[in-house]
């Protein structure tokens, strides 16, 4: 058995339930959300400065950290749910070295979860530019930087849902699966920059914020890392759960 | 048989193939322990090509983690299981050699049957064209396109049992197959396996409906709580018995032991197995003792399969461990 098949059934597992479909409603949801708040949100001043400047409207346009934990809770899901409906049976008796099915798992989910941040942020931008002609601010973003923005989404989601994979590999339920994501994701980072102040800029959403060429001025932060830096952050933050993942089911029972 | 054997060619397993797909399942020696608790105990027997093996046993006894062990989906802390000599992570190509039905539910219920089967033909290796065909042949081509969530028990054993079919494997490996199917859908894959055994293939299914097993299997394996109790062509375990009231049957049980007959003792009466209806009563008027009552005596497997079961639960000291031999 080759490994692209196992990854063509991988892929074919996540686009034949309504999973993607909920998926894409958050996303446009959030979308939805965001041309609210050009259309009808104002600043504590009641102006609307927060889209005044091409660096404002890139950090309202930038996704990549919604990605990260949005395709998180997309790849703790796609994985954590093959345990709970038994399927992870069939994905190991085809592929009985089960590292070659842990990794075209996690292939297919971060192929799924840079979709998800490719989506999100392109109707995000579809939703920022079809908002803003009811203000008095233009689209100023140029096409490098919204390109910028909707690639950074799409790696930051491919690594949230490889660290979400990860994840759900190891505890193997749904529910457990979700809460670990969102611990990971949204809940440790605060209290790890708590702890270790340098840490700040290390953690998933300032580097999703830099990935997106957002300034720090407009990130509110003080300083922020390069491009590559947060690519790397990034990685190393999916990398880590997901090798744990690797090697937890090698002997596992499946019971 | 005897109850325990511990070597490969004791166990029967001389039809290992792989190119000529002949494979024989043995299984060495296994034990398996969950915690602190032994789920199966120094395990031992073979499943052979051309026949039906029924695998027995009452709930908890082993069977379905004998066979999760047999496919690697858990790990052994001794002894071993081969198909056609390796390991199943050693096979070839593991889903082309042995088709697998675990689970009655091991699928996604908002997944149509016709999508959970192009999975598995894609991660398989199968032909696409191979999940049309397999979905007619177990009755769901009608059904194909609907959610697994709204199908019955008994669409779902079909699924997995397409599912299993999908690389036309020559080892079945089946847990329960007929849980959840009707009357026809049990003769069906009765019809099937028996095919497919006469083609020479390997088919080793569990099943806790003992009449369904005594029309389908060849060879049975009963196992209690993680220890085979008995091993053997289904044929020699029907073996018509003899029914003896005497007035002296602890004499006559040692008698006829001794002609390496075997004797359940029932309180009033013994039954008799291996020894012929005549010699029996030869022996008991050789030996001066009354005979009462000499009589063909037939067991259903399903009455032979409470006994050893029930006789392997008594406690120590009433016969508990003993093994009948069949």
């Amino acid at each position: 058995m080759t490994w692209t098949r196992q990854l063509r059934a991988e892929l074919r597992k996540l686009t034949t339930t309504k999973m993607p479909w909920a998926f894409l409603a958050v996303l446009v949801a959030i979308s939805a959300t965001t041309a609210s708040a050009v259309i009808w949100g104002t600043d504590f001043d009641g102006s609307k400065t927060f889209i005044s400047t091409a660096a404002d409207q890139r950090s309202l346009m930038a996704f990549a950290a919604n990605a990260t934990v949005i395709a998180g809770l997309f790849g703790a899901i796609a994985v954590a749910r093959e345990y709970g409906h038994g399927t992870v049976i069939p994905t190991f008796l085809s592929s009985p070295r089960r590292h070659r099915a842990v990794l075209a798992q996690l292939a297919a989910v971060a192929v799924g979860g840079a979709l998800v941040g490719l989506v999100g942020a392109a109707l995000t931008v579809v939703a920022v530019a079809a908002a803003l002609p009811t203000t008095e601010f233009g689209f100023m973003v140029s096409v490098a930087g919204v390109a910028r923005v909707v690639a950074a989404a799409s790696f930051a989601g491919a690594a949230g849902a490889v660290l979400g994979a990860g994840i759900g590999a190891v505890v193997r339920n749904t529910g457990g699966a979700v809460t670990g994501t969102v611990l990971a994701l949204i809940i440790a980072p605060p209290l790890i920059v708590q702890l270790i102040s340098d840490a700040s800029s290390w953690v998933p959403s300032p580097l999703a914020t830099a990935l997106s060429g957002v300034e720090p001025e407009a990130a509110g932060v003080e300083s922020q890392v390069g491009a590559v830096a947060a690519i790397v952050g990034l990685a190393a933050w999916a990398i880590v759960p997901a090798v744990i993942g690797l090697v937890s089911v090698q002997r596992r029972d499946v019971v | 048989m005897t109850a325990v054997n511990t070597s490969r060619r004791d166990v029967g397993a001389d039809d290992d193939q792989i190119g000529g797909r002949s494979l024989a399942i043995v299984v060495e020696r296994l034990t398996k322990r969950y915690g602190g608790r032994t789920v199966v105990s120094e395990l031992s027997f073979a499943a052979r090509p051309g026949r039906v093996t029924g695998f027995l046993g009452p709930n908890g006894s082993g069977k379905s983690t004998t066979m999760k062990i047999m496919l690697d989906l858990a790990s052994a802390e001794s002894g071993r299981v081969t198909i056609g000599g390796r390991r199943y992570r050693e096979l070839p190509d593991p889903a082309a050699t042995v088709g697998a039905l675990l689970e009655s539910n091991a699928f996604h219920p908002g997944r149509n049957g016709r999508n959970h089967l192009r999975i598995l033909a894609d991660a398989g290796g199968a032909d696409p064209g191979r999940v049309d065909e397999v979905l007619e042949l177990v009755g769901l081509g009608d059904a194909a396109d609907r959610r697994v969530g709204a199908y019955s028990l008994g669409m779902r054993q079909r699924l997995g049992f397409a599912g299993a079919l999908l690389r036309d494997p020559p080892v079945l490996i089946l847990d329960e197959p007929a849980n959840g199917l009707d009357p026809k859908g049990i003769h069906e894959m009765r019809d099937l396996l028996r095919a497919r055994a006469a083609q020479g293939h390997t088919v080793l299914v569990s099943s806790h409906l003992l009449g369904e097993v005594e029309l389908l299997a060849d060879d049975v394996v009963v196992v209690n709580q993680g220890r085979l109790v008995t091993s053997g062509p289904l044929g020699k375990l029907q073996e018509a018995a003899t029914l003896v009231r005497a007035s002296a049957p602890g004499h006559l049980r040692d008698l006829l032991e001794a002609e390496d007959a075997e004797v359940e003792d029932q309180g009033s009466a013994l039954i008799v197995r291996g020894v012929p209806i005549e010699e029996i009563g030869q022996r008991a008027f050789d030996a001066g003792i009354a005979l009462h009552e000499l009589a063909p005596h037939a067991v259903s497997l399903e009455e032979r399969v409470l006994r050893w079961t029930w006789d392997a639960e008594r406690p120590q000291g009433d016969g508990a461990g003993e093994v009948p031999e069949p």
